[in-house]
């Protein structure tokens, strides 16, 4: 039976640029809207190739890169991107000359970085890759859609390793928008980031790996979800009480928080819940950067206290999260949901189990 | 003449996003494209956009695009002698 294995992963989010500082030294905010911390590109791109990238292409690329150069995989036998906007900066641009200008002097770069698909595109080209390219958006569940075409892929030994990246950028624009629907930002527990994932899977293990993917589940309106996690679990012989915790996508906005209030207890009876967003932020491909810090506690044998979600019972009464470094994990669940309707599972294991 | 020059490397800079250049960097006789700024086929576009935008210049011959975009100093005198706006 062939294994899928999360070899590496490298991130540019809200947190320090391209390392895990987050286990140790997260950052916190207050404020509702929070750009990525970018590293310094000059020391990455060359000028003339650097000019004419925007922010999501900086950081799709460079992560990318940086995946590519920690496993050694330089050509990867897919390229994968999920991402809910796209190069939104260059689209706002594109469309803003188009209102004023008309479309007789639209600028070409703009028009170039304004395709969903120029992400993948644009790493397949610096990569020399001409294999499978591909690009899901999907909002929500952008990520979690790239992810099992690959997953399925290299299950089906269709191919042996993927790229698989969750890009997204925030606009002043764009978030006020989204603030005004009630989706972002209008909670003190809730804040709206950006993010840049490139994680590399194979069939192949190496040393160092990250963790083994065991499962992938991506339901629309489920009947019984319960039922699905327990297919699921029974699909790959593991069963709900080897699952050392699970990670959720709560996010301090209620709408979306009263659905995790309402499944988890039922569905993971007793599971230590962890959580993401606190730390990333909410993006519509957020959930790559829940799946990198389930896979990170995997790798470390370790969940830091801060990823614990506080124990809230439905009367809302807080209380402490406790310590949360424990060792000897073998399973951490991801479970994400999406306006209630997109449910996904992903199970990821140690590499020894 | 110098003082359109000097706009029109400003202007280049800032749409060809050359941000580590200052126009002093820019020779006036120096090659736009291949040797010189180094400039592709994109910024070509990029160029023709600026002239029709800022200058009310329209370009319809490619070939002439070739001769035009030499350096700074042919620009100029070509968006000199041809300006509408």
């Amino acid at each position: 039976m062939t294994n899928v294995y999360l070899l590496d992963a490298k991130q540019i989010s809200v947190q320090s640029p391209l390392v895990d500082d987050w286990m140790d030294n997260p950052l916190s905010y207050q404020e509702p809207y929070i750009c990525a911390i970018d590293p310094n590109y000059k020391q990455y791109f060359e000028p003339n190739m650097a000019r004419r990238l925007g922010k999501i292409l900086k950081r799709a690329l460079l992560t990318s890169r940086q995946v590519m150069e920690a496993t050694n995989i330089t050509n990867p036998d897919a390229i994968i991107t999920g991402t809910g906007l796209g190069c939104l900066e260059n689209s706002e641009l594109f469309l803003e000359a188009l209102l004023r200008d008309g479309e007789t002097l639209l600028k070409p770069t703009h028009f170039m970085q304004s395709t969903h698909n120029t992400i993948g595109s644009l790493i397949a080209i610096d990569a020399h890759c001409h294999g499978y390219n591909s690009t899901y958006v999907h909002k929500g569940i952008s990520f979690e859609s790239a992810l099992l075409d690959a997953f399925m892929q290299l299950k089906n030994g269709q191919i042996q390793t993927a790229l698989v990246g969750a890009h997204d950028e925030m606009t002043p624009k764009y978030f006020d928008l989204l603030q005004r629907i009630g989706y972002l930002g209008n909670t003190e527990n809730s804040f709206s980031g950006e993010t840049a994932i490139s994680m590399m899977l194979s069939t192949k293990q190496k040393i160092n790996a990250l963790c083994r993917i065991s499962g992938v589940e991506m339901l629309y309106h489920p009947i019984n979800l319960k039922e699905s996690l327990m297919r699921l679990l029974d699909e790959v012989q593991c069963s709900l009480d080897e699952i050392d915790a699970v990670m959720i996508g709560t996010n301090g906005l209620p709408t979306n928080d009263r659905v995790y209030a309402e499944i988890c207890p039922a569905l993971f009876p007793g599971k230590k819940l962890l959580r993401y967003k606190h730390l990333f932020g909410e993006s519509y491909t957020a959930p790559g950067l829940g799946a990198y810090a389930a896979a990170t506690c995997l790798h470390q044998q370790r969940i830091p206290a801060h990823l614990l979600a506080p124990l809230n019972p439905p009367s809302g009464r807080k209380s402490s999260p406790p310590e949360g470094d424990l060792g000897g994990f073998k399973h951490i669940l991801f479970y994400n949901q999406f306006e209630n309707k997109n449910h996904t599972f992903i199970l990821l294991s140690s590499c020894g189990k | 003449m110098d003082e359109l020059i000097l706009k029109l490397k400003g202007e280049i800079i800032e749409v060809l996003n050359l941000e580590d250049l200052q126009p002093e960097d820019i020779a006036d006789d120096a090659p736009l494209f291949g040797e010189g700024l180094g400039l592709d086929s994109i910024d070509a576009l990029e160029l023709i956009v600026l002239l029709e935008k800022n200058y009310g210049i329209k370009l319809t011959d490619p070939a002439q695009g070739r001769e035009i975009f030499q350096s700074i100093r042919v620009l100029a005198d070509y968006i000199q002698a041809n300006r509408k706006k």
